[in-house]
């Protein structure tokens, strides 16, 4: 597979030589190299940072009307509003991320490069997951001022890091296979929500146990779940995400 | 538990349990079939448009009538 | 196309058979149950249904690594026909379990574990031939296909533990346990029997069913085999 030359960016040739060297801290310089190629990227453009952040808004708005709602009942779907909004924000992230590796040639001049495919995944995972947090840490305050409760809770966000982080763990996989197929971005929903239930359901439930003020004794076991989650998916990622970028 | 009530006639609803799960396998069999079917009709087509190709390396493929015929047969057959 | 091999002509007739005496104990050696009445007749085709589409499901997660491993495209023949058949199988249990439902509590949906799992598993089995759909080349379809339904093997039961576990810790309406405990009926012998009858009988089903999705799958591949020598 040729790279063209016009879709090399500055970037990429720093990357390029940055990982050429064949020895094991090529790995950790591999994914950084990704990561850092796609905040740069995204810098420049904060195309994907502004659209899944009007989007997140937008869908906020939706469920405030969606769900006409008296204050008391308002707070106890506070857990799940928030969750559905990440959780469709991110498909809009994940595809753009993905489709723009595809589109610009990226992958390929990184697929040429002689690391483990693997450095690229979680090149890509991180990258993912840092424009997912960002939105979310904005979102967070919009939803306080409008709904009059404090989300800033330590509890709070550390579960929206680990559920951001299982999303972006098998968003990544998954987005990758579907950037490939005709049908593009229409099908990562469809591949992703079934199989990110438990991810959504462990997630929604330690927050609002969070921001209830339950017993730690109760969050704790969605919290495993979650980090179990996390574990065996990036794990099943990482195994297996070769022969998705594989010519 | 106090006084036991009747039993609650609910047949009809087993009635259509069971129907509409005979129902769901005759069809995914029949689908099973037709697909059978089409991709049988699909191979000999693909064979016929093959064949003129294959023995004739060095002259351009034909389609012959006589192949054709011979076809039909075997299909019926 | 080869012949059907006499084993899977007499496999053809011992599943219809077996249908049939399945179905006769169901319904007519099967006693009535009091508190629910003919309906919980359907739980011995539930329960068949069930059972061999979850162990398909897990199967075709087996072979995914399989496939993976060997880069045979055997395998992936063998995994569409189990995902299909049990997507088939699936789907009755489901439809069985929301008229079982019905007249038992009044509700043609509960959010407990089991049917919210097989619903969210039906999905995720969807998906996998949406995917597949979508792709043209027939390694990376299988390549595709053996990710996914691997993923989707391991994240189902997560599903399921996950929803099972929640609920206990706030207790709803509905229990989720064992089916005697939610229909709220206790087996007698001769309905333990219809139970394993139909057990046997839909694990013979499937397999038969598996075996003759084998065959057409060859014949899907025989097809895009000529249609490339043709083209070219």
């Amino acid at each position: 597979m040729t790279v063209k030359s016009s879709n090399i960016v500055p970037t990429k040739t720093d990357q390029r030589s940055a990982i050429s060297a064949p020895s094991s801290g090529n790995y950790f310089k591999a994914v950084s190299a990704v990561v850092w190629k796609d905040l740069q990227a995204e810098f420049r453009s904060r195309e994907l940072f502004s659209a899944m952040l009007v989007f997140s808004l937008l869908i906020i708005l939706i469920f405030n009307f969606a769900l006409e709602l008296d204050i008391k009942t308002r707070q106890s779907v506070t857990a799940g509003v928030l969750w559905a909004t990440f959780a469709f924000a991110g498909t809009l992230g994940l595809n753009r991320s993905m489709t723009i590796e595809k589109d610009r040639g990226c992958l390929d001049g990184l697929l040429l490069a002689p690391v483990d495919r693997s450095a690229i995944y979680f090149g890509k995972v991180i990258s993912n997951l840092v424009f997912m947090l960002l939105v979310e840490i904005i979102v967070l305050p919009v939803y306080s001022v409008l709904y009059n409760i404090n989300l800033f809770q330590p509890g709070l966000l550390l579960v929206i890091l680990l559920g951001s982080i299982g999303y972006a763990g098998v968003g990544t996989l998954l987005a990758a296979m579907s950037v490939q197929t005709r049908t593009r971005d229409i099908l990562l929903p469809i591949l992703l929500f079934p199989v990110i239930i438990p991810v959504l359901l462990a997630a929604v439930k330690a927050s609002s146990g969070f921001l209830d003020g339950a017993a730690f004794s109760d969050i704790l076991l969605p919290l495993n779940i979650l980090i179990a989650y996390d574990i065996i998916f990036i794990s099943v990622a990482f195994m297996f995400f070769e022969n998705i970028v594989e010519e | 538990m106090f006084l036991q009530e009747p039993t609650p006639d609910t047949s009809g609803y087993m009635i259509a349990g069971y129907a509409i799960a005979f129902l769901v396998m005759a069809l995914y069999v029949f689908s099973m079939y037709l697909r059978t079917r089409n991709l049988n009709q699909d191979i000999a087509m693909l064979e016929e448009m093959d064949k003129p190709a294959a023995p004739a390396e060095t002259t351009q493929p034909k389609p012959r009538p006589k192949k054709a015929a011979k076809v039909v047969t075997k299909r019926a057959g | 196309m080869q012949p059907k091999p006499v084993l899977l002509k007499i496999l053809d007739g011992l599943a219809v058979i077996l249908l049939g005496v399945a179905t006769y104990f169901a319904l007519v050696k099967a006693p009535t149950e009091q508190v629910m009445g003919q309906v919980q007749r359907v739980f011995y085709f539930h329960i068949g249904t069930a059972w061999t589409a979850l162990l398909g499901f897990l199967f075709a997660a087996v072979l995914s690594l399989v496939f993976l491993f060997t880069r045979n495209l055997k395998w992936d023949r063998f995994q569409v026909a189990a995902i299909e058949v049990s997507l088939v199988f699936f789907f009755i249990t489901i439809v069985l379990g929301s008229i079982w439902a019905r007249p038992a509590w009044n509700t043609w949906w509960t959010w407990d574990p089991r049917l919210t799992t097989a619903a969210i598993t039906e999905l995720i089995y969807i998906a996998y031939f949406m995917l597949r759909q979508g792709i043209d080349d027939p390694d990376r379809r299988a390549r595709f296909g053996a990710v996914y339904a691997l993923i989707g093997g391991i994240s189902a039961p997560i599903t399921f533990f996950a929803i099972r576990l929640y609920r206990t810790i706030h207790p709803v309406v509905i229990a989720g346990g064992n089916p005697e405990a939610q229909g709220g009926f206790s087996m007698t012998p001769s309905m333990l029997n219809a139970m394993f009858v139909a057990l046997i009988a839909f694990t013979v089903i499937f397999i038969d069913l598996y075996w003759n999705r084998i065959r057409l799958g060859n014949l899907e591949d025989k097809v895009e085999q000529l249609k490339l020598k043709v083209m070219l």
